[in-house]
């Protein structure tokens, strides 16, 4: 159905040309699903966008062929380009919400394209646009058709974008990380739906994703895509399972696997090459374990089993068949004491809510007033960590384990309950008596790019906790900044730099060595990888967990992804909307789960190996 | 082989970082950041280099801005001798843009009122900061009652279109140009505080901010050395636009004989005395009128070109009038 | 809705109370002497003790304020001291021949401005586009006054195609109204056009750079309609905005104007009064513009309401 020749993609931009695509080629047979996945900057997106004809207007092909059905895609009169677009290639947006129009209803926009390349009629289009909502599940299609992008809830909308991209009736459709900004849940739901329509319409998909597990999940065949190239391709299964290429080795061993016994994770050293001057040879080997000179040579696809049709971009590939990435011991293993068994963080009964809106009015004692509209976002939360301990919060958007991080800290003030840090309650004081308390708990935030003060060298941002609560000499304050970076693994120098000249994990590690800086007793660490790719997480969860050892300060680990919080915790704390439904040991929870949320919650998450939750019913 | 695509270097779906929201967010990529060298000796990030459009208005500011400094030298002839044989001359080499009513020479009385001008702009615009910025800051970040109260006072100046309020204040007292600096830069002290506002809104939401009360610093620590370092690019881009608007305002109020006074030469009063005479020497009105255009202009394009050079992120749209 | 017409209903009237006791403020605390600014620095002490018993000038100031506003309130909006004429029919004629001013003006400028931003927006890159913005560029470093001198100097000198001043009333005549409207109208049009269209233009752009523009292209639409249906409607929501902020902007046009251009209506006014000292008018003349422009707010805002359907529908579907 879709076959990609050769393509390269180059974009014109103010610093040089940047390579975006390098001599990709692809098929996506008919009625079957192919993956590309990669990290950031890997040019799976740009795939999907050549593929449309809609590249901007800084983007040009020095070569390549793209064939839909047997026509040249890049040949064709923009006009006909245009009409197969709608007709026969269907597009799904990773953010639903930006890409609905605000001002008109759901239903006029699903049935557009039905209008436009079915030639149907306002009132039969708006019609079929209701058969569609239902196919992709939405409950009241009806009702929803009549309505605004704002008021849908965002599984609702990217239904609602699947209905509008199946409305002509396509023949290839097109996901562009389709379930990145969705619960977990909500994905396996979405993913479900995916393959019944697959099913039933005869679909050929191009799912483009970073996630490794939902790829299993939805794929036959996956790509596996690096700085613009194509490293590997097969049959899903096989790929994920026993990669050839050494990329592909080590992005799956950098993955933490729910259910595995936690080991260290692999990281892959290094960063992605500079797109605008790179290496002749292979584009991995600075950061490849097993590089030689030979590597240095352009790397060719080339074909490792016929009969699978597997292929990998290595000379190696064959040779190193089977061994796998290599992982790093720690440095210097330490063992875990415990040290006492107070406890650092104990919140007892804690209750927030927040006022969503206002509800009738009504007469009270003779005022008019509002009802108030609240939701209850943490609803009585009972807990405690040990300290050296590693409490794992985890739960969906909305379950209230942000909120209780925050509050915790007395970021954000609960509305009844007690907080005691150290044994000393801290509810109730003034924000300046705060003060001993601060030095003891601290915080690493998700968004790195969000968590540095731009205007400030590293040098500032670390050593202003420091001075703030004078735990050194003015005069030393630069020298226990070169400890603690090399506490979290980065060289001296880097305290003259500015967060714009470092990588995101580059400053997730800042973030972390500004939250040691005062050392903490606990650290409530806040989503603290899910905004960085794959092979930068398993770093910044290798440095938690040796920090965690060295040092014995313990973690309130707050995340919805299930499988690094598994792999750091001790405990884990299940939370949904607002209550913990379970709390207990790690391995029981992932091994046997009692309450049936929890149950679901596993089996909801995508595994590369395929298995579908040990914790069935 | 594109059609009707975005415009280049705006992103769109497929290449926007998704929402705030589970799930990997639009990952931060570990690749090099621009100017960042592996190397032990690295440099800050290379400066870009600067657009056509600031350096147009960098020289057309810098040239009027200079022959306003150095005006009482460079003058061809002083400003504010009367001559009555010379009345109503046309330009020529002597006089270069002719002479006016009481025959002194437009362009030295141009050359002095290029002084005012600045001067208006400025210092109304340097009140309107000082009195703005701190109240912007507060409604900010402290939200709640502060910010409603706040706000509110604004509206209500806002409820007047700026150059009646203007009046509104210099029509209880004699008129004298520093009266109507002060007027001028009290009338945008509610633009000012409001753009400082969500400024600062946008900032106090980053997480450094969050970082910063868990460290235990005051309010005064974090607006002060927090979110001002922060916010100074985009005030000063509107800094920049509000001095035209002042030097435009104070120019009016002048021509209706509420500012400089005669014989003050002011270019909003050249222009309001050459009314009379637009027939017979339009010479007089337009020559102070082009130049403030062109003072105007110039400093539009300073502003827009550095707001081009901002941070994206930190960008914040402009109020007008 | 209801709701939120009441809401902003309510907000309009305390912001009229609140500029109402500026204005009184400003007017009678400022000045060290009320009576000695009317009548001059040098007057006889005997005079100005007689002005200030007839103006109420002994009493508390918060209850010469109740008087004043109270009076207000029931149309009664004091006495000129130049004309020694009730202020209101003086004021309500004056506005009459502003608003016909105003509102043909803002109706060009609306539909002219806006055609331009869209039509650049349109062929963003290309030479319209830089027409349009340069030629804006320098229209909004021009100030309104310096366009009167330079339409008077053009139309009436040069060409002598209108009368560079003055009003007929339409009684007089069709024509010769409609002359005399021309070059205050056009003067207005070419001052605020600039910005009303740069503004347009920006919004437009930014809206056709948006994810779901890009969308309905990849949906295989044709560019008209991808403009039409989708662009458009969510780049005027903006513009209505600045719509509204220009009329403020045009009212204050209009002191300029009318003075330059000798048309009889509040701006010149408002003028005269501070000429002469007439602070009665002055005060009830600005909170009568106060007032125009908060309606005309109001205005807006109810249609940015009814246009956008974040605010329009509230209702929650889970």
């Amino acid at each position: 159905m879709l076959r990609i020749y050769d393509l390269s993609v180059r974009y014109r931009t103010a610093s040089g040309e940047v390579e975006a695509l390098t001599g990709i080629s692809l098929a996506a047979p008919r009625g079957s699903t192919l993956a590309l996945v990669g990290e950031s900057g890997s040019g799976k997106s740009t795939v999907a966008l050549a593929a449309m004809g809609l590249l901007p207007q800084e983007a040009y092909c020095p070569s390549g062929r793209i064939e839909f059905d047997g026509r040249d895609l890049m040949q064709m009169a923009p006009a006909e380009r245009r009409a197969l677009r709608g007709r026969r290639i269907g597009l799904v947006f990773q953010d639903p919400f930006s890409v609905l129009n605000p001002s008109l209803r759901i239903g006029d926009q699903v049935a557009e394209g039905l209008i436009q390349h079915r030639g149907a009629t306002p009132a039969a289009a708006a019609e079929r646009a209701v058969e569609l909502l239902d196919e992709v599940g939405i409950r009241n299609p009806r009702a929803v058709a009549q309505a605004y992008p704002h008021e849908l809830s965002g599984g609702m909308r990217q239904r609602a974008l699947i209905a509008g991209a199946l409305a002509s009736e396509p023949d290839l459709l097109i996901l562009d990380e389709p379930t990145t900004a969705l619960d977990v849940t909500i994905e396996a739901q979405i993913l479900e739906l995916l393959e019944t329509l697959r099913a039933r319409r005869g679909l050929t998909m191009l799912f483009i994703s970073h996630n490794l597990g939902v790829v299993r999940r939805i794929a036959d065949r996956v790509a596996v895509m690096y700085a613009g190239q194509v490293f590997e391709t097969g049959p899903t299964a096989e790929v994920l399972q026993a990669p050839l290429h050494p990329y592909a080795k080590g992005l799956i061993a950098a993955i933490p696997r729910l259910g595995l016994r936690r080991e260290r994770l692999a990281s892959i050293p290094g960063r992605l090459p500079d797109l605008r001057r790179l290496p002749q040879g292979c584009r991995f080997q600075a950061r490849c374990p097993f590089a030689e000179t030979a590597c240095g040579m352009p790397q060719a696809l080339t074909a490792v089993d016929d009969n699978t049709r597997r292929e990998a971009r290595c000379h190696a590939a064959a040779s190193h068949a089977s061994t796998p990435w290599p992982i790093e011991a720690a440095s210097d293993p330490v063992e875990r004491m415990q040290t006492g068994t107070a406890p650092v963080l104990e919140i007892d009964s804690l209750v927030r809510r927040f006022a969503i809106g206002r509800g009738r009015l009504r007469l009270d004692r003779g005022w008019p007033r509002f009802d108030k509209l609240s939701i209850t976002a943490v609803d009585s939360v009972t807990l405690s960590v040990r300290p050296g301990e590693v409490l794992g919060l985890v739960g969906e958007s909305g379950s209230g384990k942000t909120t209780i991080g925050r509050i915790a800290l007395r970021l954000i003030e609960p509305d009844s309950g007690r907080i005691l840090i150290d044994g000393t309650p801290i509810v109730g004081l003034s924000q300046s008596a705060l003060e001993p308390m601060r030095r003891k708990a601290q915080i690493v935030f998700q968004n790195p790019d969000s968590s540095l003060n731009p205007r400030k060298t590293v040098l500032e941002l670390i050593g202003r906790p420091i001075e703030r609560f004078g735990l050194v000499p003015a005069g030393e304050i630069p020298a226990r900044v070169r400890q603690l970076l090399d506490l979290v693994r980065l060289p001296a120098h880097y305290a003259y730099r500015y967060p714009h000249q470092m990588s995101g994990g580059e400053k997730q590690r800042i973030g972390i060595a500004c939250a040691l800086a005062t050392e903490p007793r606990f650290i409530v660490c806040d989503e603290p990888v899910s905004a960085l790719d794959v092979s930068v997480q398993a770093a910044i969860v290798n440095l938690l967990a040796d920090l965690r050892d060295r040092l014995q300060v313990a973690y309130l680990l707050i995340s919805h992804d299930i499988a690094v919080v598994a792999h750091l915790a001790d405990r884990i704390a299940v939370m949904n909307q607002g209550r913990i439904v379970e709390i207990d040991e790690t391995e029981r929870i992932t091994r046997s789960p009692s309450h049936s949320y929890t149950a679901r919650l596993i089996a909801a998450v995508p595994r590369i190996d395929g298995v579908p939750g040990d914790a069935a019913h | 082989m594109t059609d009707r695509s975005p415009e280049p270097g705006q992103g769109n779906a497929l290449r926007s970082a998704a929402v705030a929201s589970p799930g990997a967010v639009g990952s931060v990529p570990d690749a090099p950041a621009p100017g960042a060298t592996a190397s032990a000796a690295f440099e800050r990030a290379p400066r870009k280099p600067m657009s056509a459009q600031l350096k147009a208005g960098l020289l057309i500011t810098g040239v009027i801005v200079l022959l306003g400094l150095l005006a009482p030298w460079i003058s061809p002839h002083p400003w504010d001798t009367i001559s009555i044989k010379t009345r109503f001359l046309p330009p020529s080499t002597t006089y270069w843009l002719g002479t006016d009513d009481y025959g002194r020479d437009v362009f030295s009385r141009l050359l002095m009122g290029t002084r005012l001008s600045l001067a208006m702009g400025i210092s109304a615009t340097l009140i309107s900061l000082a009195i703005g910025v701190p109240i912007g800051l507060a409604a900010g970040y402290f939200r709640g009652r502060t910010d409603e109260l706040l706000m509110r006072g604004a509206d209500v100046l806002m409820a007047v279109p700026p150059i009646m309020l203007g009046l509104l204040v210099l029509a209880v007292t004699p008129p004298a140009i520093w009266k109507t600096a002060v007027a001028v830069g009290l009338v945008y002290v509610p633009p000012i505080a409001r753009v400082t506002r969500s400024v600062t809104l946008s900032l106090a939401t980053e997480d450094f901010i969050q970082a910063a009360r868990a460290r235990a610093e005051g309010p005064a620590w974090i607006l002060f050395r927090e979110i001002l370092p922060n916010a100074w690019p985009a005030l000063i881009v509107e800094a920049s636009l509000r001095v035209t608007y002042a030097i435009l305002l104070g120019s009016a109020l002048s021509f209706l004989g509420l500012g400089a006074q005669p014989p003050s030469s002011d270019w909003g009063l050249m222009i309001a005395e050459a009314r009379a005479f637009i027939d017979t020497a339009p010479w007089i009105a337009l020559s102070p009128g082009i130049a403030m255009c062109l003072l105007v202009v110039g400093i539009n394009l300073i502003g827009d070109g550095a707001r081009e050079r901002l941070d994206p992120r930190l960008k914040t749209r402009t109020a007008k009038g | 809705m209801a709701l939120y017409i009441l809401r902003r209903l309510l907000s309009v009237a305390l912001v009229l109370v609140a500029v109402s006791i500026l204005v009184f403020a400003v007017t009678s605390i400022l000045p060290a002497n009320v009576a000695y600014l009317i009548l001059g620095q040098f007057a006889d002490p005997a005079q100005v003790k007689i002005l200030e018993a007839k103006l109420g000038l002994n009493d508390p100031i918060w209850q010469q304020y109740l008087r004043w506003a109270w009076a207000v309130v029931q149309g009664n909006l004091g006495e000129s001291m130049l004309m020694n004429r009730p202020i209101a029919p003086l004021l309500f004629e004056a506005i009459s021949r502003s608003l016909v001013l105003a509102s043909v003006s803002f109706v060009l400028i609306a539909v002219i401005g806006i055609g331009l931003g869209v039509a650049a927006a349109l062929r963003h890159g290309r030479p319209l586009d830089h027409g349009v913005s340069v030629g804006t560029y320098l229209g909004i470093a021009v100030p309104e006054f310096f366009w009167a001198i330079v339409v008077i100097l053009v139309f009436a000198s040069w060409l002598g195609w209108l009368p560079s001043s003055g009003y007929e009333p339409l009684a007089t005549g069709f024509w010769i109204w409609l002359q005399h409207l021309v070059a205050p109208t056009i003067t207005l049009v070419f001052a605020h056009l600039a910005h009303v269209s740069r503004l347009t233009r920006s919004s437009m752009i930014e809206v056709l750079q948006s994810p779901y523009v890009t969308a309905a292209r990849a949906k295989g639409l044709p560019e008209r309609i991808v403009v039409m249906r989708h662009a458009l409607r969510n780049a005027l929501l903006p513009t209505i905005t600045v719509l509204a902020l220009d009329f403020g902007r045009l009212m204050g046009g209009i002191v300029v104007i009318e003075t330059v251009f000798a048309y009889p209506g509040l701006g010149r006014l408002i003028v005269f009064s501070i000429q002469n000292r007439d602070l009665p008018t002055l005060q009830a003349s600005i909170l009568v513009v106060a007032a125009i422009y908060a309606i005309a707010n109001l205005l807006a805002d109810l249609a940015y309401a009814w246009l956008n359907p974040r605010i329009r529908y509230d209702r929650s579907i889970a």
